[in-house]
């Protein structure tokens, strides 16, 4: 097939990828920033039964588990600012539409883990004259939270995958710089190699950090 | 800011959305279809007592699940016409870089359907005279498939989303056509709004099915 493969032409941009790797990691950062505790404090709702709330709590976790990554990002970027007349920045666009699926799943994911604890935990919380609040800081909740920390890893993981949805509305992050590079050096399949790599390797990483915890934790009960 | 909703682009465009959905469905489906049969063959494989092809299937799946989707269909679409010398469709390099991403997901959903069957279930099958062939195909399989259903519902529904991927390359998917429409009729709010409601309609009794098949496998089994 003769083809001439050229990585120089992609190494000679390296100050372009790691810019973009900074926004990627940002983009990261502050995504599980809101996304862990409004999900957290979504899943709470939900166990508690809170009359109406509840019911607002399960549309917005269902409509958002649902939704499509892109299509959100796509409405925060071009249909949101037609209805707020505020200006909104391109990453903060991202953010809230990556933020509003990721608090979606986190909230589920607590909620498993929280339904998990034992009712006995609950009964013997309230005995010692724990209050209902108390409980979930200081009993339930920690129980939860290591039950589901493998999870976690698994949304971490999906979250850096769907970072790379920036790049459509042009948010400079890893992916987005390297259609730029791919376009300009005209070396498409070398670019995304790299690019994949860089994505692969910590992702990796993660997962497999993910499986260890969810061993180690499957041996301590 | 008042601003007033118009929909009426609907009755002059709904052959734009309907193709567009109808493109959606289709790469899904051909997807689907693929990734599961390249599944079926890696989650085997990874099963599997030599060493070589376990090796290879495990590392396939770790690599196609930590990679996000929109860089396996950037890199498969300027790599497969280096490989066949022709460009090809965008339909192509989407269903090629789709199915092999969701066949990586697939691939774990057969593992961990053969593995969930107890071992008592292939000493029984030994016990009356079946080989490994036989035990396996007609005691062990039925009974993974069947529990394989739910987590292939789910898996059907992330591809949908996945599909939208697809636009980014000019992919007449529904998300596409939804953008068409926002830059000729100067509507995004609506028609973004639109897409948003359209893929919600279709994924959301999806999960709702796959939540009841969950709750009816639990209880018959």
């Amino acid at each position: 097939m003769g083809y001439d493969w050229n990585f120089g032409a992609v190494f000679h941009h390296y100050r372009e990828l790691m810019s973009g790797l900074e926004g990627t990691v940002k983009l990261i950062v502050v995504v599980l920033a809101i996304a862990l505790p409004v999900g957290a404090m979504l899943a709470v709702i939900r166990v508690k039964q809170i009359p109406v709330l509840r019911r607002v709590v399960v549309a917005y976790i269902d409509f958002f588990r649902t939704s499509v990554a892109l299509v959100l990002v796509c409405w925060c970027y071009y249909a949101l600012p037609v209805l707020v007349p505020v200006q909104i920045s391109t990453f903060a666009a991202v953010v809230i539409a990556l933020s509003l699926q990721a608090s979606a799943f986190a909230a589920e994911i607590f909620r498993s883990g929280i339904e998990s604890v034992a009712s006995g935990q609950w009964e013997a919380a309230r005995a010692l004259g724990f209050s209902e609040s108390l409980i979930m800081r200081f009993v339930v909740g920690p129980q939860a939270i290591r039950r589901v920390l493998p999870v976690l890893f698994v949304l971490i993981v999906e979250v850096t995958k769907n970072t790379a949805l920036a790049g459509v509305v042009s948010y400079n992050e890893l992916f987005y710089n390297a259609s730029t590079i791919a376009s300009t050096t005209y070396r498409g399949v070398e670019t995304l190699t790299v690019v994949g790599l860089i994505y692969l390797i910590p992702l990796l990483g993660a997962s497999q950090f993910s499986r260890w915890l969810e061993r180690r934790l499957a041996r301590a009960d | 800011m008042q601003y007033t909703w118009d929909f009426s682009f609907v009755y002059t465009n709904w052959h734009l959305l309907l193709s567009g959905l109808l493109n959606t469905l289709k790469l899904a489906a051909v997807s689907l279809t693929l990734g599961m049969l390249i599944g079926l063959f890696v989650g085997l494989g990874q099963l599997s007592h030599r060493k070589v092809v376990k090796f290879i299937s495990i590392a396939y799946v770790e690599c196609f699940r930590n990679l996000p989707g929109i860089v396996l269909i950037f890199w498969f679409y300027y790599a497969i016409p280096i490989v066949t010398a022709h460009q090809v469709p965008v339909f192509v390099a989407s269903f090629v870089a789709l199915s092999l991403y969701t066949g990586g997901y697939c691939a774990e959903i057969y593992r961990a359907g053969i593995q969930s069957i107890s071992k008592t279930q292939w000493e029984a099958a030994r016990a009356i005279g079946m080989n490994n062939g036989q035990a396996f195909r007609l005691v062990i399989w039925p009974q993974a498939l069947r529990r394989t259903i739910p987590p292939f519902c789910s898996r059907a529904i992330e591809l949908v989303k996945s599909t939208t991927l697809a636009s980014t390359l000019a992919y007449g998917d529904l998300l596409y056509n939804a953008k068409l429409i926002a830059e000729d009729q100067l509507r995004p709010l609506e028609a973004y709004t639109l897409a948003t409601l359209i893929f919600t309609a279709i994924l959301l009794p999806l999960s709702y099915l796959c939540i009841r098949l969950e709750h009816r496998l639990k209880t018959y089994s």
